[in-house]
């Protein structure tokens, strides 16, 4: 099944130009030139990609009142405009922000990502060197030898929380707090303890670790 | 301002009242006395002694051709009337007949020599009127005196008097707690003014003063109300200025940024089209040159709200470590796609610095965009935490050419006057060290 995206865009070259390379990258866009009646097309939607300089109502108005809505939506504004208040009234309410004059490929990839993060892709299983995952079945597979890996919560939550940022480097504070809940507390053990009783069920070789990256100085990524 | 609601008025009035009262305060003294003290009220009818004098001769006068009988009758009259004063008459003969007094040496026969001695007898004579009965010398004379207790006036001496002295305290001491009060309560008004002056709101401008009072004061409470009413209006029209040059930026940048995607967006679909090596290298320099010139107008149109102030500042004290770690953790992919090996020692503790992250996470994305556009060849970045100049630093640095030397890709300088405003606004230091080997960048706090 197809993801749903409701694009928002007054200009009509990049409207088409982006609905049209997003449908070709397999995703069904709805491209509206104005926000006014966005609320009526919601239902249904994956994510929204929303400019800010509209006519009537504005970029930001619309996104604020989507989120009110729907909170579960993800919000991409996809705009030209770019100073730093720009952003942060923007990111009040919107997932991310992509300023003009963007990468096709970026655009794609921020799409991706929030797809992932708010649980939306269409295709559940993710295949990871020899692992098959389930995110929605919470199950993960080896499919060398065809049998289920039995994870920790904790173990399991992390190793979510690194998928659904996929190609993202997330530093220890970041995966701590999203996974624990509590603020990191500057040099606890504990997440990189977690780490490695969770390479050493997941790796094929636990000490040259290839699913799980470590980042050094920085954090740990999981390259898709 | 009307004379009458003046400071001046009032201060005046009290210096006047002062004045005016001055003469009524000793009296003033003496009204309690009257009322409490019995006696004063039967001693003030001895005060008007030229109406006992008259009174005595007409009493005299009515006697004329009377018996013994009723001139002691008629003297014990009086008496009753004036119980402090004394009375004696002496016949025609020179004889002393009724004595009403406590006088002691009173002749009982009347000669020249003892006449004379009973008017030279003290040195406190009692006020003494003669008058001859029925008008007549031969009658003989009635004698009506005021014993010098009675006339005496009371004592106006200060020391003698201690209540008096007290009195006189007091009054003083209401004038002059009057005057300190007059005047301590201009001092309060105008420290509480001094103060509203001073204490300002979130918006920099001090509040309006409550006024309810119609005096000089009050008329400077207006001046600065009105001054205050100048300054809002003032600054609501730079904050509209301010809205429309931050507008009219936002559009500028609109209108460049669209034709930029659309050429962007060419680039890209020529990427599909069957194109020669030629070919592919001038869509990757349009492609490179698109990504320049955003980030170009970017820096202009942040330089020109940062350099007039138009950026907002919001400070708070912020983990650098963990912030620095953060935004390479965006930055790493960039540099590991260009090749770049990158080296990030950050100790494990925290660092705290009260900065804008915002403002932080633009300085530090400038030094990187300049180490990846000028510092390609040396292909290393390294951020560490060091100790530099005897202060905690954060060092970027790179094994580019310098600074110095001139590449094809220019655009720092306004990259780094960026960074360099934007530290400055935060108070931090930096240092830049460059040379053909390399350029280290130290930022800290001062």
């Amino acid at each position: 099944m197809k993801n749903k995206l409701l694009y928002i865009e007054d200009d009509k070259e990049i409207g088409s130009w982006v609905s049209e390379d997003l449908t070709r990258r397999g995703y069904d866009v709805t491209w509206l030139t104005s926000g006014d009646h966005a609320s009526h097309y919601m239902e249904g939607y994956d994510l929204v990609i929303l400019d800010i300089m509209l006519p009537g109502l504005d970029g930001f108005s619309i996104g604020q009142r989507l989120k009110k809505e729907y909170p579960e939506t993800p919000i991409l504004l996809l705009s030209a405009r770019t100073s730093i208040d720009d952003k942060l009234q923007g990111l009040h309410f919107a997932d991310d922000y992509v300023t003009k004059p963007f990468h096709p490929d970026e655009l794609t990839a921020r799409v991706e990502v929030l797809l992932r993060r708010f649980g939306k892709m269409s295709q559940p299983l993710i295949q990871l060197s020899h692992l098959s995952i389930y995110l929605d079945q919470n199950r993960i597979i080896d499919t060398r030898l065809n049998t289920e890996i039995a994870l920790t919560a904790k173990q399991f939550q992390i190793f979510t929380y690194l998928l659904r940022h996929p190609n993202q480097i997330l530093t220890k504070e970041q995966i701590y707090e999203a996974v624990w809940e509590t603020p990191y507390i500057v040099g606890d053990k504990t997440l990189m303890v977690h780490i490695r009783h969770l390479r050493e069920k997941i790796e094929e070789n636990p000490s040259q670790p290839q699913i799980i990256e470590t980042i050094r100085g920085i954090g740990y990524r999981v390259k898709q | 301002m009307k004379f009458r609601h003046s400071l001046l008025a009032k201060y005046l009035l009290i210096i006047i009242v002062a004045l005016i009262i001055w003469p009524f305060v000793l009296p003033a003294y003496y009204i309690p006395s009257y009322f409490l003290n019995k006696d004063f009220p039967q001693r003030a009818q001895y005060m008007d002694t030229n109406k006992l004098k008259k009174m005595w001769h007409h009493e005299a006068a009515k006697l004329d051709g009377a018996t013994p009988e009723q001139v002691n009758q008629k003297l014990h009259t009086v008496r009753e009337q004036y119980p402090l004063a004394w009375m004696f008459w002496v016949d025609g003969t020179g004889k002393t007949k009724l004595i009403l007094s406590e006088q002691k040496n009173i002749p009982a026969q009347w000669t020249l020599e003892n006449s004379i001695e009973f008017m030279n007898q003290s040195d406190e004579d009692p006020i003494t009127f003669v008058s001859f009965i029925g008008g007549k010398q031969s009658n003989g004379f009635m004698v009506f005196q005021i014993p010098p207790s009675v006339t005496k006036l009371p004592t106006l001496s200060i020391i003698d008097n201690k209540l008096l002295a007290l009195y006189a305290f007091l009054v003083f001491g209401l004038f002059l707690f009057v005057s300190w009060l007059f005047f301590f309560k201009i001092r309060k008004r105008l420290i509480h003014l001094q103060t509203a002056m001073t204490e300002t709101q979130e918006n920099g401008i001090p509040e309006k003063i409550v006024i309810n009072k119609k005096d000089e004061i009050s008329e400077l409470g207006k001046a600065f109300n009105h001054m205050i009413d100048e300054l809002i209006k003032s600054r609501h029209h730079e904050q509209e200025e301010e809205a429309l040059r931050k507008q009219l930026i936002a559009n500028i940048s609109h209108d460049l940024r669209t034709p930029l995607t659309a050429i962007r967006w060419h680039a890209y679909s020529l990427q599909k089209e069957p194109l020669s090596s030629k070919g592919k290298d001038s869509l990757h320099l349009i492609e490179n040159k698109v990504d320049l010139l955003s980030h170009l107008l970017e820096n202009l149109l942040s330089y020109t709200l940062l350099s007039a102030g138009k950026y907002t500042l919001q400070r708070k004290e912020t983990d650098i470590i963990r912030f620095i770690r953060e935004s390479m953790a965006g930055w790493y992919p960039v540099f590991e796609k260009e090749g770049f090996k990158i080296d990030v020692s950050l100790p494990e503790k925290a660092l705290s610095w009260n900065i804008d992250p915002h403002w932080f996470m633009r300085i530090l994305d400038n030094l990187y965009q300049n180490v990846i556009r000028h510092a390609k060849s040396g292909q290393y970045v390294g951020v560490r935490i060091v100790d530099y100049e005897g202060r905690t630093a954060i060092l970027i640095e790179d094994k580019g050419p310098g600074l110095d030397v001139t590449t094809d890709k220019k655009g720092a300088g306004i990259g780094l006057s960026i960074v360099s405003l934007m530290l400055q606004e935060m108070q931090l230091g930096w240092n830049i060290t460059s040379s053909p080997k390399g350029t280290a960048i130290y930022l800290y706090e001062k």
